[in-house]
């Protein structure tokens, strides 16, 4: 085997499984704030993708204001979904919200469909298309900069979790009961947390949209994120930038060796095993908060 | 005679009546004062409604789909029936909640940062913790740990402390030595009464415990069937023959055959 070409495959992979965890956060971060598996994420993403070009193309606006101003208009979008949807069902089943989430998906889907059409569209950052060369191996530009998005959105939310409003988050997704009960406002939580998770989709839709197009294939990565948010562990965000390379990695070298087998692919067999296998295997993911159960 | 002892109260409770999903009358006309400062217990057995009236003044009863069709709830004057849960912790009234619920996946420090107000500054919440910490050594210790390992006295502990983070005029607990050894009970429950001593802080307690409950409260009310049926200081209800012997496990000693057992009951709850 080529060790050159094998790392190639496996840099290009992380950077790629990076892009996977800039989507996943958004999952986390809702999850650890309400703990709600957040399937509407890729909706949100690619909403947050069309609001940009709305802002850029439509309206005319240089990007480096129209990407903070589709942000604040995310950031609003998120709140709106707590108030008007999931207030409603605070404390109900989770599966209930579950499926709330999902119409929540398929609804922003149609909402951009009847909006802005089917045919895709370009985000034309203006990031070169020349790869970047390391030694022999090739690395895409854009996905060098979005994994270095990624990255800092991690960073970012690192230190979000342990400031006071963070852990006001986390203790939401521990116990609505007693975040009631010493006054925290699990309404106003949860509201942060989708509007949080809404400006990381304005984030990936951009980085998305430039590397495959704005349509509504975008929404479709919410298979990937997912997995990668449950590799992780739903509610940590270390865990889905880790799994995210992981993901990245296994699914890109080893599609170069299934493929020939049979017959090309096998990108989403791969993906769709880690899924079965995590959940079947390590149910709480590689970081997941365990339930506690003192003996 | 009444105004006087309204006067006092910090909460004046006047036959509320709750009813869960609009059909199940949980309490039937309950009326509770607790003075300013003083330490009151509502006693009872399984299911007679104590932690509904808690809910009901901490307003915790609309997560569980109930509400208060009659009677109102006065805090400190202002009238609090229909206010938020929320809002009544901002206005002194905090609830530890049955079970101890501490936030499990955080350490006991983060429980009680999650617990500090908006408005409360970096400083004011360090002192906050101290006095927290100062009060329940125990919980010093393990300050760095996770919650869900802390052994359930320490739980018990914690929610206390993180109750008090919210800087409560008027504290209620709902059942603190459930499953607890009684050394810990004891250990507990002279903590409340010295934070009551030291800070004038109110207590409401819901007990099962009724014999740990009178030693540390002043006076007490006998929740049977959703409503009051007794209530006096905790000396009379000490000494009371019922009292003794339905709940303090006592009295003139277990006497199967004394029919008037039964009569006796069934006086109050019908």
């Amino acid at each position: 085997m080529d060790w050159v070409f094998l790392s190639e495959l496996a840099i290009n992979g992380a950077l790629t499984g990076l892009l996977y965890s800039l989507f996943a956060i958004g999952l986390v971060l809702v999850y650890k704030a309400s703990s709600v598996p957040n399937l509407a994420q890729g909706g949100l993403t690619m909403v947050g993708a069309y609001v940009v070009l709305a802002l850029a193309r439509d309206l005319g606006m240089p990007l480096w204001l129209a990407i903070p101003l589709a942000a604040v208009v995310m950031f609003g979008l998120g709140f709106g979904i707590e108030r008007v949807a999931l207030r409603r069902l605070a404390g109900r089943p989770v599966v209930m919200i579950l499926m709330l989430t999902l119409g929540l998906d398929i609804f922003l889907r149609g909402t951009t469909l009847a909006i802005w059409g089917g045919t895709s569209r370009s985000m034309e950052l203006g990031v070169s298309y020349e790869p970047l060369f390391l030694g022999d191996i090739f690395i895409s530009r854009i996905h060098l900069v979005g994994a270095g998005v990624a990255l800092a959105l991690f960073v970012a939310f690192m230190v979000f979790f342990r400031t006071r409003t963070g852990i006001k988050l986390r203790a939401i997704a521990d116990d609505y009961m007693a975040s009631w009960s010493v006054g925290i406002s699990v309404e106003r939580g949860v509201g942060l947390s989708w509007a949080l998770a809404s400006v990381v989709a304005v984030a990936a839709g951009v980085i998305w949209g430039e590397i495959q197009g704005v349509d509504q294939a975008l929404s479709l990565l919410l298979l990937k994120g997912l997995t990668v948010a449950v590799l992780g562990g739903l509610d940590s965000i270390l865990g889905a930038i880790v799994a995210g390379i992981i993901l990245g990695v296994i699914e890109n070298v080893g599609a170069e060796f299934l493929d020939p087998l049979v017959g090309g692919g096998s990108r989403e067999l791969i993906v769709a095993a880690v899924l079965i296998l995590t959940v079947m295997i390590r149910p709480h993911g590689l970081f997941g908060r365990h339930d506690i159960e003192r003996v | 005679m009444q105004e006087k002892a309204q006067g006092q109260s910090i909460l004046s409770m006047n036959s509320i009546e709750v009813l869960y999903d609009n059909v199940m009358l949980a309490i039937k006309g309950v009326s509770v004062q607790v003075p300013k400062g003083g330490m009151v217990a509502l006693l009872g057995s399984n299911g007679a409604g104590k932690s509904t009236t808690l809910k009901a003044i901490s307003g915790l009863l609309k997560a569980e789909r109930g509400h208060i069709s009659r009677g109102e709830i006065k805090f400190d004057g202002t009238d609090i029936t229909e206010m938020l849960a929320q809002k009544r912790v901002e206005m002194g009234i905090c609830h530890v909640i049955e079970g101890r619920r501490v936030f499990e996946h955080l350490t006991p420090d983060e429980n009680l940062t999650a617990a500090a107000p908006m408005g409360m500054s970096r400083s004011e919440l360090s002192v906050e913790k101290d006095k927290i910490y100062d009060y329940f050594p125990r919980l010093a210790e393990r300050r760095n740990s996770q919650a869900g390992y802390l052994s359930g006295g320490e739980q018990q502990m914690l929610a206390i402390g993180r109750a008090l983070v919210t800087q409560p005029s008027l504290l209620m607990l709902d059942e603190p030595s459930l499953g607890l050894a009684p050394f810990l009970v004891a250990e507990i429950f002279g903590i409340l009464q010295k934070i009551n001593r030291e800070e004038g802080l109110s207590v409401l307690l819901v007990e099962q415990n009724a014999l740990a409950a009178l030693e540390i409260v002043s006076e007490g009310y006998l929740i049977e069937n959703g409503r009051v049926v007794m209530h006096g200081t905790a000396e009379a209800l000490k000494s009371n023959s019922d009292i003794q012997e339905f709940y303090l496990g006592g009295g003139e000693g277990a006497n199967f055959h004394n029919v008037k057992h039964y009569s006796r009951r069934k006086r109050w709850l019908s």
